[in-house]
């Protein structure tokens, strides 16, 4: 109970909503389209690449988009959250300096606002949706459930990246690369029926971590089927140990934040 | 009652600490055993702040004042050591031209910040954003990003928000340098008015004339010691000694 005192305290838990919200309104005060970007930056994003992608996978353009999208859009959430989280303590140092804050507000403040960015996409999503998909199931009704594990698995690599970012400014590069890599080897871009059942690829495709949870959202939206059993424990277990991870390394090393800002 | 009880803490910063945030020298480190340089902020300090007691502390630069300060504001840990905080007061610092402020955010924006940092609600720094705005006499920037404040706009806001939200102790790091003559004297008879109603103050500051006839006691630093704590005529007597002192040798 002691160090969920410590850590959380009320007064930087309000900091962190409080400051979400101002640099919301700042990201979009000077911009004429304003919070429209929300909308159309990711939709013409993954238009573009569906486009290509159809032309290279030689796919249906149409089936391809409903594909891609599905597991894209919590992946570059994903991604947002890793990048954001990593850099929030060490760009904390304004106030981590003079005042004291609990440390974890800042990674909960970058969470926050990826997470409510995540949700303005989500609408673009369903605009091209509608253009594109033509078979609508009761599936769809998983998704919020289905988030969660992004969103928990995103919070916890991103406290894990933030901790050893402190320490060593290597981290983010290294970071970025392993991102990249772990993207273009999962079943987001292609479906994992394109290897023969049984081959070493689709064999390895069953250990890629994101296999499992692309799936979450694959499978209620392009497949029109529930998730496996498997893919929730997969998915679950492997972002609660993310988490308890971050945030033990997080409660560990807390003192000593200072000297590495 | 004590506000703050210090045992036995050491600060040390590493020196070079450029090299040592790189993959490199962790991997280098291995096969050179190459210790890096350590710098003692702070060298085995133990003392006690008691309720209502004024405190200047005075020392040559890199004497480890600042470092003090922030220490007892909770902003830095010590490597070893004790430091015991009166958990029911409310401490506010006021470190080097001010509180964490985010450049891009508006003054308003972020006196709310501050607030709540400081454990106040939002509607209650609402209630006091007139009191704290017409005091730092920023009435016609106050909507502006605080990045495009002159640094004496930025210590004048600083220094309303600290003052007008109640303190219990104030923490302050030489913020009387800036700001013009009038707002300066201002500021010091609010500062003399919350130590009358029994603030606990910790200054540091370089002029000591001032530390003198506002303070009760006086704690001289140097290079991260203790040099001297008690009366702040004796401490300033022993300081002036020493400094007139370093002046003959360097004349010699």
């Amino acid at each position: 109970m002691m160090f969920i005192k410590e850590n959380f305290d009320v007064a930087s838990l309000r900091f962190s909503w409080h400051f979400s919200k101002s640099q919301l309104k700042l990201k979009y005060r000077y911009t004429f389209l304003g919070f429209l970007w929300n909308f159309i930056e990711p939709a013409l994003y993954l238009v573009i690449l569906s486009l290509v992608f159809s032309v290279v996978n030689r796919m249906n353009i149409q089936d391809y988009a409903v594909f891609l999208f599905s597991a894209l859009v919590p992946w570059r959430y994903f991604e947002k959250v890793v990048a954001t989280v990593m850099e929030s303590i060490v760009s904390g140092d304004w106030l981590l300096k003079k005042m004291y804050v609990s440390p974890i507000a800042f990674p909960i403040n970058k969470w926050l606002i990826s997470s409510f960015e995540f949700l303005f996409s989500i609408f673009a999503v369903f605009v091209l949706f509608a253009i594109f998909k033509e078979n609508w199931s009761i599936h769809l009704i998983i998704l919020p459930l289905a988030i969660l594990p992004w969103a928990v698995f995103g919070f916890g690599i991103g406290m894990i990246c933030a901790v050893s970012y402190l320490r060593f400014r290597d981290v983010k590069p290294l970071v970025q690369m392993i991102l990249i890599l772990t993207f273009f080897t999962s079943p987001i871009l292609f479906s994992s029926n394109v290897f023969t059942p049984g081959s070493l690829q689709a064999e390895l495709m069953n250990y890629h971590p994101i296999t499992y949870f692309a799936a979450l959202f694959q499978k209620p939206l392009y497949f029109l089927t529930w998730p496996s059993l498997l893919d929730w424990i997969v998915s679950f277990s492997i972002s609660a140990l993310a988490l308890v991870s971050g945030v033990y390394l997080f409660i560990k090393h807390k003192s000593k934040f200072y000297y590495y800002l | 009652m004590s506000i703050f009880q210090l045992n036995n803490v050491f600060v040390e910063f590493t020196k070079h600490s450029l090299n040592e945030l790189s993959l490199r020298e962790l991997l280098g480190s291995n096969f050179k055993r190459k210790k890096s340089e350590k710098i003692r902020a702070l060298d085995n300090i133990s003392l006690q702040i008691n309720e209502g007691e004024h405190i200047g502390i005075i020392g040559r630069n890199g004497a480890g004042k600042s470092t003090l300060l922030k220490v007892l504001a909770k902003v830095i840990s010590p490597v070893s050591g004790q430091v015991i905080r009166n958990a029911n007061k409310n401490i506010v610092p006021l470190l080097e031209l001010g509180i964490g402020f985010q450049a891009d955010l508006s003054g308003r924006e972020n006196c709310i910040l501050a607030g709540l940092l400081l454990g106040y609600t939002h509607s209650e720094i609402e209630q006091r954003m007139k009191n704290i705005i017409s005091f730092s006499e920023l009435e016609s920037f106050i909507d502006e990003p605080v990045k495009n404040y002159s640094s004496g706009m930025y210590a004048r806001l600083a220094f309303s928000i600290a003052t007008e939200i109640n303190p219990d102790v104030l923490l302050v790091d030489e913020i009387f340098g800036v700001g013009d003559e009038f707002f300066m004297r201002k500021s010091v008879v609010r500062m003399q008015k919350l130590m009358a109603k029994g603030v606990t103050t910790v200054f540091v500051a370089h002029n000591i004339d001032f530390l003198v006839e506002q303070c009760d006691r006086l704690i001289w630093m140097d290079s991260g010691t203790v040099k001297m704590d008690g009366n702040p005529h004796e401490v300033a007597a022993g300081y002036r000694d020493s400094a007139t002192k370093l002046k003959l040798v360097e004349k010699n």
